[in-house]
């Protein structure tokens, strides 16, 4: 009876060990099943310690040791499978082994034997599905129990004298029996209890996470802008309840919340050396207040310590802004926000990419509109024939060739407005408009077209020419009193093609204002181009007030393949 | 007789209204102009009874000039356009008729008709409520429109009306009395209109008179009769 209550004593501080070391990091794989290599041996390292450590805490009895061995050896193989169970059992049973003793050889092969026992049962109970059954303490106790009940047999088979043997196991039976099944069933009792406490807390992360990504969903689709940006910063404030959140995009700040709002103003540059770091490297950015110090850029009686800027970052990881939470001086930087912010920064990144997604389905639609609205330009047609109408009496050949002119100008425009072109039909589609307008507006109007013939394989989207030469007229020349000039050239540079359209009104910033809607406005055409050809071509636009107005058209150099590209699209 | 002038900008267009008038012995064409500034010089000077007016016109459209014209020798207005729907709709009501591009021959006949039947020269209350905010000037030989709150005063003399900002001094075609209507510039001699926001001081004189001082050191005179007024204007008296 002593015996048994020596043993619980020493038990008793073999579970102290254990359950601080359940405190630590290194505790944490314990709780998952997993087959990963790493984690067996670390399972491994951990049981063996437990194992020896049980062997240490035995009581000298009759030149032999009555110990906890089991426990390290039996859960070993129940959380690490038979062969982690074999060989923790294994170096139990060696270290058992050099301590010598005439049950040393007897020891040594049962307590291999437990972790084997272990890993079987670990074994079944995988192959049954029954994971959680696994961290049953009720299962603990009694195949430790029985693997306890082994080992005696093993010392009476092996272990010599027999009498001596004998009387081993009645002593130490009882004790070593109820000991280590109970010390077993404690130990997984403190693992499942930390798995529980994992599982709380990742269930909780998980909610709070969904929580956030529920509350903002749609808010960041309409872009980064102050009034979304604060909503998000509110959020995240709440929710997180960090000392302060903020939200950039790469130049300011859009939003700024919680402590320290009076002098982090809204709207201003930003001026912290790490949100430029996170913006210009396109990475987070940590400082958690202790190794890497964070100041306030602003005011150094700020009460803020710490600080994590998360990148926003779209596409093919384009970053358009930063997400800060800050925690004040007197608090740790919690590593479930960190976790939490770098994840909310993500649902935010692709909210905005899908923003931009339907910004630009958008944009093309109603640039289609506006096409098909260019397409059947009333003011354009009944004007024309007005003219046409005009001609008829004075010059019948002439009202006949307007006539087809105009047809073919509106043939021309009811072209799928997605097709591609060359230059030469777009010049002859410049030119069927022309002829009617040089009819209309008299010697009120001289267009030069100045392009080589070299030239008049070069794709381009159709309505790129015919709008820009449109709103030289409807916009510049036809608001000047004396005669209008507009000039058609094309310039070779190393990078690119220029076309360029000028005219003498330099009316472009004011007629932008006053004419907005009207007519097929230049921008849709600069749209067009770019996807067609990317960002790098386009239109510029410059202008000297009331003297010219130059459009230039960026376009890319003709290669091989886009010739070949641009046959086959013209002649499918 | 009416007599009527053309104004459209657009040579073929002119000439089509043109010959589709030809066949009207009771009307006459007096003259026609390919903008609203030169419009604008051959309404003052021939007051003619009947304007046909196109809308689309470089610098100041034809609504522009319909709102620039001096209501006692107002002309019938015709406007005359291809396609401005909209604003032929907030016209429909103040304008005479109008007729759209291309021109229906019975169309025009209707529109004739009822000419014949009402042009009895009266003063139309049509457009008293639209305000300039443009005035068109010409400086030298370009024609510039002048925004209002540029203007520090207006001059009437023999050679006509002389707009007067702080860069300099431009002619107008409009009348003093148009300006006196449609612009919120006062009236402060027979000869002068001044813009509020140009008077810097106002120097009273001994015989009633007395001279305003504009920002940039210009002498507008302000006679008697009109001095009471400004002073109203202030809240002097």
């Amino acid at each position: 009876m002593a015996l048994i209550i020596s043993l619980i004593q020493q038990l008793s501080v073999f579970l102290v060990i254990a359950y601080l070391f359940s405190k630590t990091p290194i505790f944490r794989p314990l709780v998952s099943i997993s087959v990963s290599l790493p984690h067996k041996v670390v399972i491994y390292f951990v049981f063996s310690g437990f194992c020896i450590m049980g062997t240490y805490f035995g009581l000298e009895v009759q030149d032999a040791i009555a110990n906890t061995r089991a426990v390290g050896a039996v859960l070993g193989g129940l959380l690490g499978g038979p062969v982690v169970g074999f060989l923790v059992g294994l170096t139990g049973g060696i270290h058992r082994y050099s301590l010598g003793g005439f049950t040393d050889l007897a020891c040594m092969i049962s307590t291999t034997l437990e972790g084997l026992m272990g890993g079987l049962l670990h074994l079944y109970l995988v192959k049954k599905r029954n994971i959680e059954g696994l961290f049953s303490p009720w299962l603990a106790f009694f195949i430790t129990l029985a693997a306890e009940a082994v080992q005696m047999g093993v010392i009476l088979l092996i272990a010599k004298p027999f009498d001596q043997a004998l009387a081993l196991v009645t002593l130490i039976a009882p004790p070593m029996l109820i000991a280590n099944a109970l010390g077993a069933a404690l130990f997984m009792h403190m693992i499942r209890d930390q798995k529980a406490m994992f599982d709380k807390f990742s269930s909780a992360f998980s909610a709070k996470a969904m929580l956030i990504a529920d509350r903002t969903v749609g808010i960041a689709a309409k872009g980064l802008n102050q009034a979304s940006a604060e909503k998000i910063a509110n959020i995240l404030l709440e929710e997180t309840k960090v000392g302060a959140v903020a939200v950039t995009d790469k130049q300011r700040v859009l939003a700024f919340t919680g402590i320290g709002h009076q002098h982090h103003v809204v709207g201003r540059a930003i001026c912290s050396g790490l949100t430029l770091e996170a913006i210009n490297n396109n990475k987070v950015v940590f400082a958690d207040g202790i190794n890497i110090p964070y100041r306030c850029s602003i005011d150094k009686n700020c009460k803020l310590g710490s600080a994590i800027v998360i990148p926003l970052r779209i596409g093919d990881g384009e970053v358009v802004g930063t997400i800060k939470l800050y925690e004040p001086k007197h608090k740790l930087f919690l590593n479930i926000n960190k976790t939490l912010g770098e994840g909310i920064a993500k649902l935010l990144s692709s909210q905005i990419l899908f923003g931009q997604f339907l910004e630009q389905k958008r944009l093309l639609t109603e640039s289609e509109l506006k096409l098909i609205h260019a397409q059947i330009n009333p003011h354009f047609l009944f004007n024309a024939l007005n003219t046409i109408s005009a001609v008829t009496r004075s010059d019948p050949d002439k009202a006949r060739d307007l006539l087809l002119n105009l047809s073919h100008f509106f043939r021309k425009n009811l072209k799928r407005s997605a097709d591609i072109t060359s230059l030469d039909e777009e010049l002859k589609h410049v030119e069927s408009y022309l002829t009617i307008e040089r009819a209309r507006f008299g010697d009120r109007l001289t267009v030069e077209i100045d392009i080589p013939d070299t030239y008049r394989s070069l794709i381009l989207p159709c309505f790129t020419l015919q709008p820009i030469i449109e709103n030289a007229i409807k916009h510049g020349t036809s608001h000047l009193l004396e005669a209008g000039v507009i000039k058609v050239s094309i310039q070779p540079h190393t990078t690119h093609l220029c076309l360029c359209v000028t005219d003498n009104a330099g009316l472009y910033q004011a007629t932008k204002v006053r004419d907005e809607e009207s007519g097929l406005g230049s921008d849709i055409v600069d749209k067009r181009i770019k996807s067609q050809f990317g960002p790098d071509y386009g239109l510029t636009i410059e202008c000297e007030p009331n003297v010219t107005t130059r459009v230039n058209i960026r376009l890319p150099l003709p290669t091989q393949t886009s010739t070949q590209a641009s046959a086959k699209e013209l002649n499918p | 007789m009416i007599r009527y002038l053309i104004i459209d900008d657009e040579p073929l267009a002119r000439d089509e209204l043109n010959y589709l008038m030809q066949g009207e012995a009771d009307f006459e064409c007096v003259g026609m102009a390919g903008n609203a500034i030169e419009a604008l010089a051959l309404v003052n000077k021939l007051k003619p009874d009947l304007i046909f007016l196109d809308i689309q016109m470089p610098k100041i459209t034809g609504l522009e000039l319909a709102a620039m014209l001096d209501e006692v020798h107002l002309p019938r207005i015709v406007f005359v356009t291809a396609f401005d729907e909209f604003a032929v709709k907030a016209f429909e009501e103040k304008a005479f008729d109008y007729i759209l591009k291309p021109i229906a021959s019975t169309r025009l006949h209707q529109t004739l008709q009822r000419l014949r039947q009402d042009c009895s020269p009266k003063t139309i209350s049509f457009n008293t409520t639209e305000s300039l905010n443009v005035l068109p000037c010409y400086f030298q030989q370009t024609i510039r429109l002048i925004a209002l709150n540029e203007v520090e005063y207006v001059l009437s003399d023999h050679c006509g009306i002389h707009v007067i900002t702080a860069a300099g001094q431009s002619h107008t075609q409009l009348t003093l009395k148009t300006l006196e209507q449609k612009t919120p510039l006062l009236r402060c001699h027979r000869q002068y209109l001044i813009a509020e926001h140009a008077i810097k001081e106002i120097q009273l004189h001994d015989n009633g008179n007395a001279d305003i001082i504009t920002p940039s050191g210009h002498k507008v005179p302000v006679s008697r009769r009109y001095l009471k007024s400004i002073k109203q204007h202030f809240g002097l008296q």
